[in-house]
C-alpha cells in the first residue's frame, strides 16, 4: 500500500542500540571568527577541509558570499553550509529586488535561523553571519538548531576554543580596522595551530559600508617548501623483462586507424550546427 | 544515559527530553516576579552546548510586545523560535484588533505552541507582561505546557537551588527596591550553587513608565551598575 | 432603478458603470420585508427584540427561536432571509470557537462584529456566491473584570496584580449592526426590518447617548418598540421574542440570555398599554384641537 514506511528507523534504532555506529557526514573541522570594529566588521577562517583523519582540500573557501555587503563564515558539515549559505543568498536577493531595498544582516540571519530549526538540526550548517547595511555593522553566530547570538567578537567550530582564547585575552573595545583585521587572523591561527580540524591557511574578509574586501590566503603560514632530496628513480631502474611490439596493421583489426596530421593539432570532429 | 543515540536503557523507549548531540543548551537561572508596581523579570547569562560556555553575556529576557516580556530557558533554538512566532502572532493581534494584547493572551499563544508541540520542544519559559488593567503579571510555562498563574516564577536548572531561599525571603506587594534585591539575592544563589548558570545577572522592570532594564556584574559582586540607558 | 435589463445587476462580481453592485442593493430588499429586530445598549447591559411574524397557526407558541446565543455573552438577531440568518449565526459562533481556541478568552464584541464584517463582506466579491439576504444585530457583554486564561492553574497574588491603575473602565455593553455589504457600525440602538423607520425615530428619543438607560427600562422600551413598530401591519399576528446581556452584578451575569417570561410578558403588557393611552391622546387632542377652533 502508498504511504511512508518507517520501518528503516526501528531498523537502523535497533542496530544502533547493539552498538553499530552511525554512518558520518563529511564535516569540516574548523575555526571560524568574526570581530566588530568601529566603522565595519571582520570575518575569519581557516582553509582546511576534512573527511574524517584526511585532509580533503588544503586550501577550500569557507568564506560565503551572500550579498555584496554580507558575508557568512561556516562550519559544520561542508554541503550543508554551502548549500545553505547559497541557498539563503538567492532568496536575499529575491527579497531585495521586491524591496528595492538593501538586504539587511538581521534578514539574513532571520532568514538562517528559521530555515535552520525547520530542519531541527539535521542540517549540519553553523555560521557566523557579518555585514553592513542601513542600521550599521552587524555580527551574528547562527548554530545548526537554529538558535543565534549576537555578540562584538565569536568564534565557531572545532576551533573555537583555541581561538576564543585569543580574543578573550587580547580583545578591546573600539577596535581599528586594521587591529581588527591582526586579532581574526591571530585567532584563526590559534586554531590552526592548536586545533587537528583547523589548518592551512588564513582567510579574512573585510566588510565596511562602503565595500566588502576579500582577503584569500591573507596569510599562509603552512607553505610546503621545496623538497630537499629529489625522490624520482634513475631511468632504467626496473629491469625491461621483454619487449612485443603491435604494428599498425595488427591494430587495424580491431580497430579504425586513423592517420594523423604531422605536428598539428587534432581538430575535434566536425558537427553539423544549424546557421 | 548510555551513549545511544535516543534511546533509553532498555534500547525500546526513546527520550524525546534529553537535548540533541550539540545543541545549544540555556542551562539557566530564570525568574519573575509581581511587585507593588508591576512585575521584575531576572536572568542568569550563561548559554552553554555540552561543558562550553558558547555565550557568556546572553540575553534571556526576550520582548514579545510593547509590555510583554518573557524569561526563556532550556533549547536555545526551541525558546528563540517560540518567542519569535508569539511576537509575530501579538503584533498580527494588535493591528487587527486595534488593542494592545494582555498578559493573558501572550500566555494563551505560548502555551498553544509550547503544548502542541511539547514531544519536540524542550522550553520552559516564564511569562510576565504589566497592561493598565490587569496591572504587573506572571505566569509560569513549564516544559509539558501547562500554564501556571503565579505571585513569582523561577526557572530553569538553577531554580532548583534557589526553592527555599525564594520561600523564605517572598513577600506579596514589595517596594521595586525590595524586589529588586530579591530577584538579585535569588539570582547571585542560583549562580553561586548551579554550574550551568553563570555571567551577569539581567532585569526587566515592567510598570506604568515603561519597561527598564538592569545589569549586574559578577566582577562587582552583583552589586552595579544597575540600570541602564534604554538603548541596550 | 434603471438596472434591469442592464445585466450589471446579474452577478456579485460585476460593477454598474456608475460603481454599484446591484446584488448587494436586492439583498437590501430582502431585508426590508423582514420581521423587525431592535438592539438597546443600555449602561448596564444590552436588550435585543424581534417581532417574529407568525406565518402558521400551526407552530408551538414560543417555539423556533430567532434570536441565537453566538458565545455565552454574545447573542445576534437577523431581519431578512431566515436561512441566511441561521448560516450568519453559524458562522458567528465558529469565529468565536476559533477565537476561544487560540486566546483561551472570550472573543470581544468588537472583534466578533470585525470578523463576520469581513465574511459578509466577502460575499459581495464573488460570482459563484449570493450576498446575505440579512440585516443582523450582535449584542454582547466584554467582561469589566480580568478574564483567567482558560485552563490556567493558580490566581496568582493573593494582594492581586501590582500596579493596577484604578478606576479604570473596562468591557461594557456592545452592540453592532451588520449589513449585506459587510458594513458594520457600532450602535447605540439599532433597527432593521420592516419596521426599522418606527423603530428608529423611537430609539432616538430615548436619548441612549446619555448612557443612562437602565437595561430593566431598555427590556421595556425594546418590547414597546416592536409593538409600536407592528402598528403598522396590525392584522398580522406576531410573537415578541427578547434577549439580554447584563453586567457580572447583574441579572444575567454576563451572559446572553432570553429575557425571562414574567418580565416579557410585563413589559408588553405596558407596551400595549402605552399604545392605547397613545390611542387616547390623540383623541384628546382632536378635542382639544376642535376646542381651540
Amino acid at each position: 500500500m502508498g504511504g511512508f514506511d518507517f520501518s528503516n528507523h526501528s531498523r537502523n534504532a535497533a542496530l544502533h542500540a547493539q552498538g553499530f555506529p552511525l554512518p558520518t557526514a563529511t564535516s569540516t573541522g574548523t575555526t571560524i571568527v568574526g570581530c566588530l570594529f568601529d566603522g565595519g566588521v571582520v570575518i575569519a577562517a581557516d582553509t582546511r577541509a576534512t573527511s574524517g583523519p584526511i585532509v580533503a582540500d588544503k586550501n577550500c573557501e569557507k568564506l560565503h558570499f551572500i550579498t555584496p555587503q554580507i558575508w557568512c563564515a561556516g562550519a559544520g558539515t561542508a554541503a550543508d553550509t554551502e548549500f545553505t549559505t547559497s541557498l539563503i543568498s538567492s532568496n536575499l536577493e529575491l527579497h531585495s529586488l521586491s524591496t528595492g531595498r538593501q538586504p539587511r544582516v538581521v534578514t539574513c540571519m532571520t532568514m538562517l535561523k528559521q530555515h535552520l530549526f525547520r530542519y531541527q538540526g539535521h542540517i549540519g550548517a553553523y555560521l557566523v553571519v557579518a555585514g553592513c547595511d542601513p542600521t550599521g555593522a552587524h555580527l551574528f553566530t547562527v548554530h545548526a538548531h537554529g538558535s543565534t547570538d549576537k555578540l562584538p567578537y565569536v568564534t565557531m567550530g572545532s576551533g573555537s576554543l583555541a581561538a576564543m582564547s585569543v580574543f578573550e585575552t587580547a580583545w578591546k573595545g573600539n577596535m581599528t580596522r586594521q587591529g581588527a583585521v591582526d586579532l581574526c587572523s591571530e585567532a584563526i591561527k590559534a586554531g590552526i595551530f592548536n586545533d587537528l580540524g583547523s589548518g592551512s591557511n588564513v582567510d579574512v574578509c573585510i566588510i565596511t559600508p562602503e565595500k566588502a574586501t576579500l582577503l584569500r590566503n591573507h596569510i599562509t603560514p603552512n607553505e610546503r617548501e621545496k623538497k630537499m632530496r629529489d625522490y624520482r628513480f634513475k631511468k632504467g631502474t626496473t629491469a625491461v623483462l621483454n619487449q612485443k611490439i603491435i604494428t599498425r596493421a595488427d591494430i587495424s583489426k580491431y580497430v579504425t586507424v586513423h592517420e594523423l596530421d604531422d605536428g598539428t593539432p587534432v581538430a575535434a570532429e566536425k558537427m553539423d550546427v544549424d546557421t | 544515559m548510555q551513549p545511544t543515540g535516543m534511546l533509553g536503557e532498555d534500547g525500546i523507549h526513546v527520550d524525546m527530553n534529553h537535548l540533541k548531540k550539540g545543541e545549544v543548551n540555556l542551562g539557566t537561572s530564570i525568574m519573575a516576579i509581581n511587585f507593588k508596581d508591576g512585575v521584575i523579570l531576572g536572568a542568569d547569562s550563561r548559554t552553554t552546548t555540552g561543558a562550553y560556555i558558547a555565550n557568556r553575556v546572553t540575553d534571556k529576557l526576550t520582548q514579545v510586545s510593547d509590555t510583554i516580556w518573557c524569561c526563556r530557558s532550556g533549547s536555545a533554538a526551541d525558546t528563540q523560535a517560540v518567542a519569535d512566532i508569539v511576537q509575530h502572532h501579538l503584533s498580527m493581534y494588535a493591528v487587527t484588533n486595534d488593542e494592545q494584547p494582555t498578559t493573558q493572551t501572550a500566555a494563551a499563544i505560548f502555551q498553544d505552541l509550547c503544548y502542541d508541540n511539547k514531544d519536540q520542544l524542550s522550553a520552559g519559559i516564564i511569562i510576565a507582561g504589566y497592561d493598565h488593567r490587569h496591572g504587573g503579571q506572571v505566569y509560569s510555562l513549564p516544559l509539558g505546557g501547562s500554564l501556571h498563574k503565579q505571585s513569582y516564577a523561577i526557572g530553569g536548572s538553577g531554580s532548583t537551588y534557589i526553592y527555599g531561599y525564594c520561600d523564605s525571603y517572598w513577600k506579596e506587594n514589595m517596594t521595586e527596591e525590595g524586589g529588586i534585591a530579591f530577584v538579585k539575592g535569588a539570582l547571585s544563589e542560583a549562580i553561586k550553587w548551579d554550574g550551568s548558570s553563570g555571567g551577569v545577572i539581567r532585569m526587566v522592570v515592567l510598570t506604568a513608565k515603561g519597561a527598564v532594564r538592569h545589569l549586574y556584574l559578577p566582577d562587582q559582586a552583583y552589586e552595579g551598575p544597575g540600570k541602564q540607558p534604554k538603548a541596550v | 432603478m434603471t438596472s434591469i435589463g442592464t445585466g450589471y445587476d446579474l452577478s456579485n462580481s460585476v460593477f454598474s458603470p456608475d460603481g454599484r453592485n446591484f446584488q448587494v442593493e436586492y439583498a437590501v430588499k430582502a431585508v426590508e420585508n423582514g420581521g423587525t429586530a431592535v438592539g438597546i445598549r443600555c449602561k448596564d447591559g444590552v436588550v435585543i427584540a424581534l417581532e417574529k411574524l407568525v406565518t402558521s397557526k400551526l407552530m408551538k407558541p414560543n417555539a423556533n427561536k430567532r434570536i441565537a446565543t453566538v458565545d455565552r455573552h454574545i447573542g445576534v438577531v437577523s431581519s431578512g432571509l431566515v436561512p441566511d440568518g441561521r448560516h450568519f449565526v453559524v458562522r458567528a459562533r465558529a469565529e468565536a470557537a476559533e477565537w476561544r481556541k487560540i486566546y483561551k478568552a472570550p472573543i470581544p464584541v468588537h472583534s466578533l462584529a470585525d470578523r463576520v464584517g469581513q465574511y459578509v463582506q466577502a460575499h459581495t466579491l464573488y460570482s459563484s456566491v449570493r450576498p446575505f439576504g440579512i440585516t443582523a444585530i450582535v449584542g454582547g457583554w466584554d467582561s469589566e473584570t480580568e478574564v483567567p486564561v482558560d485552563g490556567q492553574v493558580g490566581s496568582g497574588p493573593s494582594t492581586g496584580a501590582g500596579g493596577k491603575k484604578e478606576g479604570g473602565k473596562h468591557g461594557g455593553p456592545f452592540l453592532y449592526m451588520i449589513e449585506p455589504s459587510g458594513l458594520f457600525w457600532g450602535y447605540y440602538g439599532a433597527a432593521t426590518g420592516k419596521g426599522r423607520q418606527t423603530a428608529k425615530s423611537e430609539l432616538e428619543k430615548l436619548d441612549l447617548a446619555a448612557g443612562t438607560l437602565t437595561l430593566e427600562q431598555g427590556v421595556k422600551e425594546a418590547a414597546r418598540i416592536i409593538y409600536v413598530a407592528h402598528e403598522d401591519s396590525k392584522d398580522k399576528e406576531f410573537e415578541l421574542e427578547m434577549t439580554w446581556i447584563s453586567s457580572l452584578s447583574g441579572p444575567t451575569k454576563g451572559r446572553h440570555e432570553e429575557v425571562p417570561k414574567e418580565i416579557r410578558e410585563e413589559a408588553e403588557r405596558l407596551a400595549k398599554k402605552s399604545l392605547d393611552d397613545d390611542d387616547d391622546d390623540e383623541e384628546e387632542e382632536k378635542k382639544d384641537d376642535k376646542m381651540e377652533e
